[in-house]
């Protein structure tokens, strides 16, 4: 029986730390806490995130401790 | 078990996924004979689990769950024409030109055997006969990269050059998998990618390759059941799958009539 591809979760989460490397804590909407960098897109677009934005973050199935920062909120 | 979640069977278990796949391809080939146009998809559902039990194992796909909402209710996956995977036998009838594909799947003594084959009804059009063909060929120009030392997108990037080159699209939504104490484990064997890159395969590995190709685009859709997978553009698909164990000899095809 085929299995279905598994694709990276998107989830919304708030920024809590800024780590060198452009990589930051996000805390997530379930309460979990997880390593996320910034994505190519965002840096190219020169769009800065801080501390205390709301970001969307996508998540590997592979790992879901570590993700990428791919959208920040108004 | 390792880092990647890779599951590697020791010696015992791959004979017994050997008996698995035995089974798998005893209950294929007597499906394969009742396929007659007229015949209902049903009976050749009972057919096979009535095979299957017969030689002391159980179909692994009844009751099956796949982060789906409905256990999957049959033995046998049947998959008329622009279904591509996981139809659900029943009261359809198999007509003349149709090409019917069947997905079995059976535990013997814990370990798991997967395989699927496209088949023509009747006479069919020598369009559905050459998609045929290239689907059975292209799972075997995948299993052809199988060994110790290669990586899982050699497998893919195999499957997909000769796909493209026959001018076929390969579905990107549905992988081949892991197996061996389960049906779906991990890696995910795509039907498409990189060469070079993947898991890497080790010996103790066991794989069901199941390349889906379609006449048209690549794009699938489910249906309302919960299961069937259609083409998007309802253009033909076929799918044909193996499983292969991978032992100090090389890879084995398991779901082959008598081993290798």
């Amino acid at each position: 029986m085929a299995r279905k591809q598994k694709e990276a979760i998107e989830v919304e989460g708030k920024v809590t730390e800024s780590l060198p490397n452009a990589s930051f804590r996000v805390e997530l909407a379930n309460s979990h806490e997880v390593l996320a960098y910034v994505s190519g897109k965002l840096k190219l677009n020169f769009i800065r995130v801080l501390p205390g934005d709301r970001v969307l973050v996508e998540l590997s199935p592979y790992d879901l401790t570590r993700g990428r920062i791919t959208y920040r909120f108004r | 078990m390792p880092r990647d979640g890779i599951t590697i069977k020791s010696p015992g278990e791959i004979k017994l996924m050997r008996e698995a796949g035995q089974i798998v391809a005893k209950a294929k080939a007597a499906v394969e004979n009742a396929v007659q146009p007229g015949t209902e998809t049903r009976e050749l559902d009972e057919l096979a689990e009535r095979e299957i039990r017969g030689l002391g194992a159980i179909p692994s796909f009844k009751g099956y769950r796949a982060m789906a909402a409905v256990p999957f209710p049959a033995t046998i996956c049947t998959s008329i024409n622009e279904e591509l995977v996981h139809g659900i036998p029943g009261n359809r009838k198999l007509k003349d030109g149709d090409i019917i594909s069947i997905d079995v799947g059976a535990i013997y003594e814990g370990l798991h055997g997967d395989s699927a084959f496209t088949l023509g009804v009747g006479d069919i059009d020598p369009e559905a006969e050459r998609l045929i063909a290239a689907t059975r060929e292209s799972l075997n120009r995948g299993i052809s990269k199988v060994r110790a030392g290669a990586r899982i997108g050699d497998i893919s990037a195999a499957v997909q050059t000769f796909a493209e080159k026959q001018g076929y699209a390969v579905v990107t939504q549905y992988v081949g998998h892991g197996i061996g104490f389960e049906m779906h484990e991990e890696p995910q064997v795509p039907n498409y990618g990189e060469a070079g890159r993947g898991p890497l395969i080790r010996k103790g590995m066991a794989l069901a390759i199941e390349p889906m190709l379609n006449v048209g685009t690549k794009d699938t859709k489910q249906m309302d059941d919960g299961w069937t997978v259609v083409t998007a553009d309802g253009s033909l698909c076929a799918h044909f799958e193996h499983t292969i164990v991978i032992t100090e000899r090389g890879a084995e095809v398991t779901t082959r009539l008598n081993g290798d």
